[in-house]
Protein backbone atom coordinates (compact mmCIF):
# COMPACT_ATOMS: atom_id res chain seq x y z
CA UNK A 1 0.00 0.00 0.00
CA UNK A 2 1.30 3.01 -1.01
CA UNK A 3 1.39 6.31 1.09
CA UNK A 4 -1.24 8.39 -0.42
CA UNK A 5 -3.66 5.08 -0.41
CA UNK A 6 -2.64 4.97 3.27
CA UNK A 7 -3.56 8.56 3.93
CA UNK A 8 -7.01 8.12 1.56
CA UNK A 9 -7.25 4.42 4.06
CA UNK A 10 -7.20 7.28 7.07
CA UNK A 11 -9.26 9.65 5.80
CA UNK A 12 -12.18 7.62 4.95
CA UNK A 13 -11.82 6.03 9.18
CA UNK A 14 -12.46 9.55 10.30
CA UNK A 15 -14.99 10.64 7.52
CA UNK A 16 -17.01 7.67 8.37
CA UNK A 17 -20.47 8.73 9.93
CA UNK A 18 -20.07 12.31 8.89
CA UNK A 19 -22.43 11.47 6.03
CA UNK A 20 -25.04 9.73 8.25
CA UNK A 21 -24.96 13.02 10.34
CA UNK A 22 -25.34 15.02 6.47
CA UNK A 23 -27.69 13.12 5.31
CA UNK A 24 -30.29 13.52 8.36
CA UNK A 25 -29.51 17.03 8.62
CA UNK A 26 -30.11 17.75 4.64
CA UNK A 27 -33.24 15.90 4.60
CA UNK A 28 -34.98 18.05 7.08
CA UNK A 29 -36.20 19.02 3.70
CA UNK A 30 -37.68 16.07 1.71
CA UNK A 31 -34.79 14.83 -1.13
CA UNK A 32 -34.51 12.15 -2.85
CA UNK A 33 -31.79 10.12 -3.70
CA UNK A 34 -29.24 11.44 -6.85
CA UNK A 35 -30.59 15.13 -5.29
CA UNK A 36 -29.15 14.42 -2.17
CA UNK A 37 -26.11 12.53 -3.91
CA UNK A 38 -25.51 15.98 -5.82
CA UNK A 39 -26.09 18.07 -2.79
CA UNK A 40 -23.76 15.91 -0.82
CA UNK A 41 -21.61 16.71 -3.00
CA UNK A 42 -21.58 20.87 -2.91
CA UNK A 43 -21.37 20.80 0.70
CA UNK A 44 -18.42 18.36 1.08
CA UNK A 45 -19.33 15.37 2.01
CA UNK A 46 -18.48 13.37 -1.49
CA UNK A 47 -20.06 9.90 -1.36
CA UNK A 48 -20.87 7.13 -3.69
CA UNK A 49 -23.87 5.84 -5.02
CA UNK A 50 -23.63 2.86 -4.22
CA UNK A 51 -23.13 3.98 -0.30
CA UNK A 52 -25.99 6.13 -0.40
CA UNK A 53 -28.81 3.99 -1.90
CA UNK A 54 -28.32 1.48 1.07
CA UNK A 55 -27.46 4.20 4.03
CA UNK A 56 -31.14 5.79 3.00
CA UNK A 57 -32.68 2.59 3.17
CA UNK A 58 -31.35 1.68 6.34
CA UNK A 59 -31.74 4.58 8.09
CA UNK A 60 -35.33 4.29 6.86
CA UNK A 61 -35.77 1.05 8.56
CA UNK A 62 -34.20 2.55 11.41
CA UNK A 63 -37.15 4.58 12.04
CA UNK A 64 -34.91 7.59 11.35
CA UNK A 65 -36.20 8.56 7.91
CA UNK A 66 -39.83 8.20 6.72
CA UNK A 67 -40.68 8.24 2.94
CA UNK A 68 -43.15 9.08 -0.04
CA UNK A 69 -43.33 8.39 -3.23
CA UNK A 70 -44.20 11.43 -5.81
CA UNK A 71 -45.46 10.11 -9.18
CA UNK A 72 -46.45 13.64 -10.05
CA UNK A 73 -43.77 14.04 -12.54
CA UNK A 74 -42.68 11.94 -15.14
CA UNK A 75 -39.98 9.95 -13.01
CA UNK A 76 -41.46 8.81 -10.15
CA UNK A 77 -39.52 9.92 -6.93
CA UNK A 78 -39.12 8.35 -3.06
CA UNK A 79 -38.42 11.26 -1.50
CA UNK A 80 -37.17 11.11 1.82
CA UNK A 81 -37.32 13.09 4.72
CA UNK A 82 -35.90 13.16 8.60
CA UNK A 83 -38.31 11.96 11.38
CA UNK A 84 -38.39 13.08 14.91
CA UNK A 85 -36.48 10.45 16.32
CA UNK A 86 -33.92 10.96 12.81
CA UNK A 87 -33.92 14.83 14.12
CA UNK A 88 -32.56 13.88 17.47
CA UNK A 89 -30.06 11.37 16.09
CA UNK A 90 -28.41 14.60 14.36
CA UNK A 91 -28.36 16.71 17.13
CA UNK A 92 -26.90 14.01 19.25
CA UNK A 93 -23.95 13.15 16.44
CA UNK A 94 -23.80 16.95 16.02
CA UNK A 95 -23.11 17.69 19.62
CA UNK A 96 -20.69 14.49 19.63
CA UNK A 97 -18.84 16.02 16.55
CA UNK A 98 -19.03 19.35 18.21
CA UNK A 99 -17.05 18.07 21.32
CA UNK A 100 -14.69 15.92 19.15
CA UNK A 101 -13.62 19.02 17.11
CA UNK A 102 -13.03 20.49 20.97
CA UNK A 103 -10.71 18.00 22.02
CA UNK A 104 -8.74 17.91 18.93
CA UNK A 105 -8.38 21.60 19.34
CA UNK A 106 -7.31 20.60 23.34
CA UNK A 107 -4.78 18.70 22.07
CA UNK A 108 -0.84 19.86 22.00
CA UNK A 109 -0.41 22.22 19.08
CA UNK A 110 1.79 20.79 16.09
CA UNK A 111 4.59 23.13 15.28
CA UNK B 1 -40.62 -4.90 -27.91
CA UNK B 2 -36.93 -3.36 -27.64
CA UNK B 3 -33.86 -5.45 -26.33
CA UNK B 4 -33.39 -4.82 -22.65
CA UNK B 5 -31.14 -2.13 -22.07
CA UNK B 6 -27.21 -2.63 -20.13
CA UNK B 7 -29.65 -0.73 -16.93
CA UNK B 8 -32.55 -3.36 -17.35
CA UNK B 9 -30.24 -6.12 -17.04
CA UNK B 10 -28.36 -4.28 -14.02
CA UNK B 11 -31.48 -3.60 -12.04
CA UNK B 12 -33.12 -7.32 -12.56
CA UNK B 13 -29.14 -8.68 -11.75
CA UNK B 14 -29.81 -6.56 -8.25
CA UNK B 15 -33.47 -7.84 -7.76
CA UNK B 16 -32.40 -11.28 -7.92
CA UNK B 17 -31.22 -11.33 -4.01
CA UNK B 18 -33.76 -9.00 -2.69
CA UNK B 19 -36.88 -10.25 -0.69
CA UNK B 20 -40.18 -10.14 -2.97
CA UNK B 21 -41.75 -7.62 -1.22
CA UNK B 22 -39.35 -4.87 -1.50
CA UNK B 23 -38.41 -5.86 -4.69
CA UNK B 24 -41.01 -3.28 -6.73
CA UNK B 25 -39.97 -0.37 -4.83
CA UNK B 26 -36.19 -0.42 -4.91
CA UNK B 27 -36.51 -1.64 -8.49
CA UNK B 28 -38.26 1.81 -9.30
CA UNK B 29 -36.10 3.70 -6.90
CA UNK B 30 -32.98 2.44 -8.52
CA UNK B 31 -33.68 2.78 -11.90
CA UNK B 32 -35.00 6.29 -11.00
CA UNK B 33 -32.07 7.26 -9.41
CA UNK B 34 -29.62 5.63 -12.45
CA UNK B 35 -31.62 7.38 -14.99
CA UNK B 36 -30.80 10.79 -12.95
CA UNK B 37 -27.38 10.03 -13.01
CA UNK B 38 -27.16 8.86 -16.61
CA UNK B 39 -28.91 13.02 -17.80
CA UNK B 40 -26.53 14.64 -15.78
CA UNK B 41 -23.98 13.02 -17.29
CA UNK B 42 -25.53 13.51 -21.04
CA UNK B 43 -25.60 17.21 -19.60
CA UNK B 44 -22.22 17.32 -19.22
CA UNK B 45 -21.49 16.08 -22.69
CA UNK B 46 -21.00 12.33 -22.93
CA UNK B 47 -23.15 10.79 -25.13
CA UNK B 48 -26.11 8.35 -23.94
CA UNK B 49 -24.56 4.85 -24.27
CA UNK B 50 -20.78 5.86 -22.68
CA UNK B 51 -23.40 7.51 -19.87
CA UNK B 52 -25.01 4.65 -19.15
CA UNK B 53 -21.72 2.37 -19.07
CA UNK B 54 -20.22 4.88 -16.84
CA UNK B 55 -23.00 5.09 -14.26
CA UNK B 56 -23.39 1.51 -13.87
CA UNK B 57 -19.22 1.07 -14.02
CA UNK B 58 -19.95 3.31 -10.61
CA UNK B 59 -22.56 1.42 -8.99
CA UNK B 60 -20.20 -1.41 -9.34
CA UNK B 61 -21.50 -5.43 -8.80
CA UNK B 62 -25.07 -5.67 -8.47
CA UNK B 63 -24.87 -8.36 -6.29
CA UNK B 64 -23.12 -6.34 -3.93
CA UNK B 65 -25.20 -3.17 -3.96
CA UNK B 66 -27.87 -5.85 -3.10
CA UNK B 67 -26.36 -7.26 -0.22
CA UNK B 68 -25.90 -3.86 1.02
CA UNK B 69 -29.63 -2.97 0.38
CA UNK B 70 -30.55 -5.81 2.26
CA UNK B 71 -27.96 -6.39 5.46
CA UNK B 72 -26.31 -9.20 3.83
CA UNK B 73 -22.86 -10.03 4.66
CA UNK B 74 -20.44 -10.60 2.10
CA UNK B 75 -18.26 -13.08 4.03
CA UNK B 76 -18.90 -16.55 5.40
CA UNK B 77 -17.83 -15.64 8.95
CA UNK B 78 -17.31 -12.21 10.09
CA UNK B 79 -15.58 -11.34 12.89
CA UNK B 80 -18.19 -11.76 15.27
CA UNK B 81 -17.93 -15.29 14.92
CA UNK B 82 -14.56 -15.80 13.95
CA UNK B 83 -12.71 -16.82 16.89
CA UNK B 84 -15.40 -18.87 18.48
CA UNK B 85 -15.24 -20.72 15.44
CA UNK B 86 -11.54 -21.05 14.94
CA UNK B 87 -11.18 -22.15 19.08
CA UNK B 88 -14.24 -24.60 18.56
CA UNK B 89 -12.40 -25.90 15.45
CA UNK B 90 -8.76 -26.11 16.98
CA UNK B 91 -10.39 -27.92 20.00
CA UNK B 92 -12.05 -30.17 17.99
CA UNK B 93 -9.48 -31.57 15.77
CA UNK B 94 -7.12 -32.18 18.49
CA UNK B 95 -9.48 -34.05 20.38
CA UNK B 96 -11.26 -36.29 17.47
CA UNK B 97 -8.06 -36.56 14.83
CA UNK B 98 -5.60 -38.45 17.95
CA UNK B 99 -8.94 -40.24 18.59
CA UNK B 100 -9.69 -41.33 15.22
CA UNK B 101 -6.15 -42.28 14.27
CA UNK B 102 -5.53 -44.18 17.45
CA UNK B 103 -8.94 -46.01 16.84
CA UNK B 104 -8.90 -46.86 13.46
CA UNK B 105 -5.06 -47.99 13.60
CA UNK B 106 -5.74 -50.38 16.29
CA UNK B 107 -9.32 -51.49 14.44
CA UNK B 108 -7.63 -52.65 11.29
CA UNK B 109 -4.41 -53.70 13.08
CA UNK B 110 -6.62 -56.45 15.31
CA UNK B 111 -8.77 -57.33 11.53
CA UNK B 112 -5.08 -58.67 10.81
CA UNK B 113 -4.15 -56.27 8.12
CA UNK B 114 -0.70 -55.54 6.81
CA UNK B 115 1.52 -52.59 8.26
CA UNK B 116 1.30 -50.75 4.73
CA UNK B 117 -2.90 -50.96 4.93
CA UNK B 118 -2.98 -50.07 8.31
CA UNK B 119 -0.82 -46.85 7.46
CA UNK B 120 -3.01 -46.12 3.96
CA UNK B 121 -6.41 -47.02 5.93
CA UNK B 122 -5.38 -44.63 8.91
CA UNK B 123 -4.51 -41.67 6.61
CA UNK B 124 -7.46 -41.97 4.79
CA UNK B 125 -9.40 -41.66 7.76
CA UNK B 126 -7.95 -39.00 9.04
CA UNK B 127 -7.90 -36.79 6.05
CA UNK B 128 -12.08 -37.55 5.70
CA UNK B 129 -12.60 -36.94 9.48
CA UNK B 130 -10.49 -33.31 8.91
CA UNK B 131 -12.39 -32.10 6.18
CA UNK B 132 -15.69 -33.66 7.44
CA UNK B 133 -15.16 -31.75 10.47
CA UNK B 134 -13.86 -28.66 9.27
CA UNK B 135 -17.17 -28.68 6.85
CA UNK B 136 -20.00 -29.09 9.85
CA UNK B 137 -18.13 -26.96 11.99
CA UNK B 138 -17.95 -23.86 9.31
CA UNK B 139 -21.51 -24.77 8.14
CA UNK B 140 -23.18 -24.22 11.43
CA UNK B 141 -20.90 -20.96 11.92
CA UNK B 142 -22.16 -19.62 8.32
CA UNK B 143 -25.64 -20.43 9.48
CA UNK B 144 -25.14 -18.51 13.16
CA UNK B 145 -23.79 -15.54 11.19
CA UNK B 146 -27.00 -15.23 8.87
CA UNK B 147 -29.45 -15.73 11.84
CA UNK B 148 -28.25 -14.11 14.69
CA UNK B 149 -30.60 -10.77 15.07
CA UNK B 150 -27.92 -8.46 15.99
CA UNK B 151 -26.52 -6.51 12.38
CA UNK B 152 -23.36 -4.66 12.57
CA UNK B 153 -23.80 -0.67 12.59
CA UNK B 154 -24.51 0.82 9.39
CA UNK B 155 -20.42 1.80 8.38
CA UNK B 156 -20.93 4.44 5.07
CA UNK B 157 -18.09 4.19 2.98
CA UNK B 158 -16.78 7.01 1.60
CA UNK B 159 -15.63 7.69 -2.04
CA UNK B 160 -12.27 6.59 -2.88
CA UNK B 161 -11.17 3.63 -1.20
CA UNK B 162 -13.70 1.04 -0.17
CA UNK B 163 -13.81 -1.66 2.43
CA UNK B 164 -11.95 -0.06 4.62
CA UNK B 165 -10.86 -1.93 7.96
CA UNK B 166 -13.55 -1.76 10.02
CA UNK B 167 -13.69 0.88 13.28
CA UNK B 168 -11.52 -0.42 16.31
CA UNK B 169 -13.55 -0.15 19.53
CA UNK B 170 -16.71 1.39 18.18
CA UNK B 171 -18.23 -1.56 16.57
CA UNK B 172 -16.65 -4.25 18.52
CA UNK B 173 -17.57 -7.86 17.53
CA UNK B 174 -19.33 -9.77 20.54
CA UNK B 175 -19.71 -13.55 19.75
CA UNK B 176 -20.74 -16.78 21.23
CA UNK B 177 -21.60 -15.29 25.24
CA UNK B 178 -19.13 -12.10 26.19
CA UNK B 179 -15.30 -12.49 26.98
CA UNK B 180 -14.39 -12.39 30.76
CA UNK B 181 -10.91 -12.12 32.37
CA UNK B 182 -11.39 -15.59 33.48
CA UNK B 183 -11.25 -17.25 30.34
CA UNK B 184 -7.37 -15.88 30.19
CA UNK B 185 -4.80 -19.20 29.45
CA UNK B 186 -3.43 -20.86 32.45
CA UNK B 187 0.60 -20.16 32.61
CA UNK B 188 1.62 -23.24 30.97
CA UNK B 189 3.58 -26.21 32.74
CA UNK B 190 7.06 -26.23 31.91
CA UNK B 191 7.49 -29.63 32.89
CA UNK B 192 10.59 -28.74 34.80
CA UNK B 193 9.56 -28.21 38.34
CA UNK B 194 10.58 -30.22 41.35
CA UNK B 195 7.54 -31.93 41.16
CA UNK B 196 7.90 -33.04 37.79
CA UNK B 197 11.35 -34.25 39.07
CA UNK B 198 10.03 -36.43 41.57
CA UNK B 199 7.18 -38.06 39.69
CA UNK B 200 9.39 -38.94 36.84
CA UNK B 201 12.02 -40.90 39.34
CA UNK B 202 9.14 -42.39 41.50
CA UNK B 203 7.33 -43.59 38.43
CA UNK B 204 11.38 -44.96 37.29
CA UNK B 205 11.13 -46.58 40.67
CA UNK B 206 7.97 -48.24 40.63
CA UNK B 207 8.47 -49.36 36.97
CA UNK B 208 11.96 -50.89 37.84
CA UNK B 209 10.30 -52.46 41.43
CA UNK B 210 7.94 -54.25 39.33
CA UNK B 211 9.93 -55.91 36.40
CA UNK B 212 12.17 -56.86 39.71
CA UNK B 213 8.93 -58.30 41.43
CA UNK B 214 7.93 -60.09 38.49
CA UNK B 215 11.05 -61.89 37.70
CA UNK B 216 11.56 -62.85 41.59
CA UNK B 217 7.98 -63.13 42.79
CA UNK B 218 5.59 -62.81 39.43
CA UNK B 219 2.74 -60.71 39.14
CA UNK B 220 -0.42 -63.25 38.61
CA UNK B 221 -1.30 -65.85 40.55
CA UNK B 222 -2.55 -69.14 39.35
CA UNK B 223 -3.47 -72.28 41.09
CA UNK B 224 -2.99 -74.24 37.93
CA UNK B 225 0.03 -72.86 37.03
CA UNK B 226 1.41 -73.42 40.13
CA UNK B 227 1.47 -70.37 42.23
CA UNK B 228 2.59 -66.79 41.69
CA UNK B 229 3.70 -66.32 37.76
CA UNK B 230 6.01 -63.81 35.92
CA UNK B 231 4.62 -61.85 32.86
CA UNK B 232 7.89 -61.01 31.20
CA UNK B 233 9.61 -63.57 29.94
CA UNK B 234 12.26 -65.30 32.16
CA UNK B 235 15.07 -64.90 28.54
CA UNK B 236 15.08 -61.52 28.84
CA UNK B 237 17.32 -61.70 32.10
CA UNK B 238 19.68 -61.12 32.87
CA UNK B 239 20.48 -58.87 29.54
CA UNK B 240 17.54 -57.11 27.76
CA UNK B 241 16.24 -56.70 31.67
CA UNK B 242 19.66 -54.85 32.49
CA UNK B 243 19.89 -52.91 29.25
CA UNK B 244 15.80 -51.59 30.31
CA UNK B 245 17.27 -50.33 33.52
CA UNK B 246 20.55 -48.70 32.02
CA UNK B 247 17.48 -47.15 29.81
CA UNK B 248 15.74 -46.56 33.07
CA UNK B 249 18.78 -44.68 34.99
CA UNK B 250 19.25 -42.71 32.14
CA UNK B 251 16.32 -41.15 32.15
CA UNK B 252 16.19 -40.91 35.91
CA UNK B 253 19.22 -38.33 34.82
CA UNK B 254 17.51 -36.89 32.45
CA UNK B 255 14.76 -36.10 34.65
CA UNK B 256 17.65 -34.29 37.19
CA UNK B 257 18.75 -32.37 34.27
CA UNK B 258 15.89 -30.64 33.36
CA UNK B 259 15.21 -29.80 36.62
CA UNK B 260 18.57 -28.71 36.95
CA UNK B 261 18.65 -26.60 33.41
CA UNK B 262 15.32 -25.26 34.67
CA UNK B 263 13.63 -26.07 31.38
CA UNK B 264 13.02 -28.64 28.52
CA UNK B 265 15.88 -27.37 25.41
CA UNK B 266 15.34 -29.41 22.14
CA UNK B 267 18.52 -31.36 22.65
CA UNK B 268 17.08 -32.82 25.84
CA UNK B 269 13.96 -33.39 24.04
CA UNK B 270 16.16 -35.40 21.08
CA UNK B 271 17.72 -37.68 24.20
CA UNK B 272 14.52 -37.82 25.68
CA UNK B 273 12.95 -39.10 21.97
CA UNK B 274 15.88 -41.45 21.69
CA UNK B 275 15.07 -42.93 25.25
CA UNK B 276 11.48 -43.67 24.43
CA UNK B 277 12.38 -44.73 20.99
CA UNK B 278 14.70 -47.45 22.02
CA UNK B 279 12.40 -48.86 24.85
CA UNK B 280 9.35 -49.23 22.57
CA UNK B 281 11.49 -50.35 19.50
CA UNK B 282 12.83 -53.45 22.01
CA UNK B 283 9.62 -53.91 23.53
CA UNK B 284 7.70 -54.14 20.37
CA UNK B 285 10.58 -56.10 18.56
CA UNK B 286 10.26 -58.55 21.25
CA UNK B 287 6.57 -58.59 21.53
CA UNK B 288 6.15 -59.81 18.53
CA UNK B 289 9.15 -62.23 18.06
CA UNK B 290 6.92 -63.81 21.15
CA UNK B 291 9.95 -63.08 23.30
CA UNK B 292 8.61 -60.23 25.67
CA UNK B 293 6.00 -62.62 27.25
CA UNK B 294 6.24 -65.00 29.56
CA UNK B 295 4.88 -68.24 26.99
CA UNK B 296 3.68 -70.17 29.73
CA UNK B 297 1.66 -66.78 31.33
CA UNK B 298 -2.14 -66.65 28.93
CA UNK B 299 -2.36 -70.46 28.21
CA UNK B 300 -1.99 -70.31 32.47
CA UNK B 301 -5.05 -67.62 32.79
CA UNK B 302 -7.36 -68.16 29.82
CA UNK B 303 -8.73 -71.35 28.56
CA UNK B 304 -6.24 -73.04 25.86
CA UNK B 305 -8.62 -72.84 23.02
CA UNK B 306 -9.05 -68.89 22.84
CA UNK B 307 -5.61 -67.95 24.51
CA UNK B 308 -3.95 -67.69 20.94
CA UNK B 309 -6.94 -65.50 19.70
CA UNK B 310 -6.53 -63.35 23.52
CA UNK B 311 -2.97 -63.37 23.39
CA UNK B 312 -2.41 -62.09 19.35
CA UNK B 313 -5.11 -59.09 20.51
CA UNK B 314 -3.24 -58.29 23.35
CA UNK B 315 -0.30 -58.63 22.19
CA UNK B 316 -1.48 -55.88 19.45
CA UNK B 317 -2.90 -54.05 21.92
CA UNK B 318 0.15 -53.48 24.14
CA UNK B 319 2.18 -52.73 20.98
CA UNK B 320 -0.24 -49.48 20.47
CA UNK B 321 0.04 -48.89 23.69
CA UNK B 322 4.03 -49.13 23.99
CA UNK B 323 4.32 -47.30 20.48
CA UNK B 324 1.54 -44.65 22.02
CA UNK B 325 3.37 -43.87 25.09
CA UNK B 326 6.95 -43.03 23.50
CA UNK B 327 4.98 -40.96 20.56
CA UNK B 328 3.68 -38.98 23.51
CA UNK B 329 6.42 -38.87 25.86
CA UNK B 330 8.61 -37.53 23.00
CA UNK B 331 5.87 -35.10 21.39
CA UNK B 332 5.14 -33.46 24.91
CA UNK B 333 8.89 -33.07 25.36
CA UNK B 334 9.25 -31.34 22.19
CA UNK B 335 6.21 -29.02 22.97
CA UNK B 336 7.56 -27.76 26.13
CA UNK B 337 10.99 -27.29 25.17
CA UNK B 338 9.57 -25.45 22.15
CA UNK B 339 7.65 -23.14 24.42
CA UNK B 340 10.49 -22.47 27.03
CA UNK B 341 12.32 -21.16 24.22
Amino acid sequence: MGESEILETHLQELRRGTVVLACLRLLETPGYGYGLLEELDRRGFPTDANTLYPLLRRLEKQGHLTSEWNTDEARPRKFYRTSTTGARLASALTDDFRSIVAAIDALPKED
Amino acid sequence: MTAPTLTDRYVDAAMRTVPEQQRTDLATELRGSIDDQIEARVAEGLDAESAERAVLTDLGDPDKLAAQYTDRPLWLIGPRYYLDWWRLLKLLLWIVLPCAAFGVALGVTLSGAQLGEVVGTTIVVLFHTTVQLCFWVTLVFVVVERSSAVSLPAMPSLRGVSGAAGLPGVATPRGVGEWTVDQLPEPRESGASRGDMITSLVFLAIGAGAVLWDRFVGLAYSASGGGWMSFLSSDLWPWWIAGLFVVMALEAVLAIVVYVVGRWTVPLAVVNGVLALAVAIAAIWLLFQGQLVNPEFWPALIPADSAPTVERIISILLGFVIAGVAVWSTIDAYLKARRAR
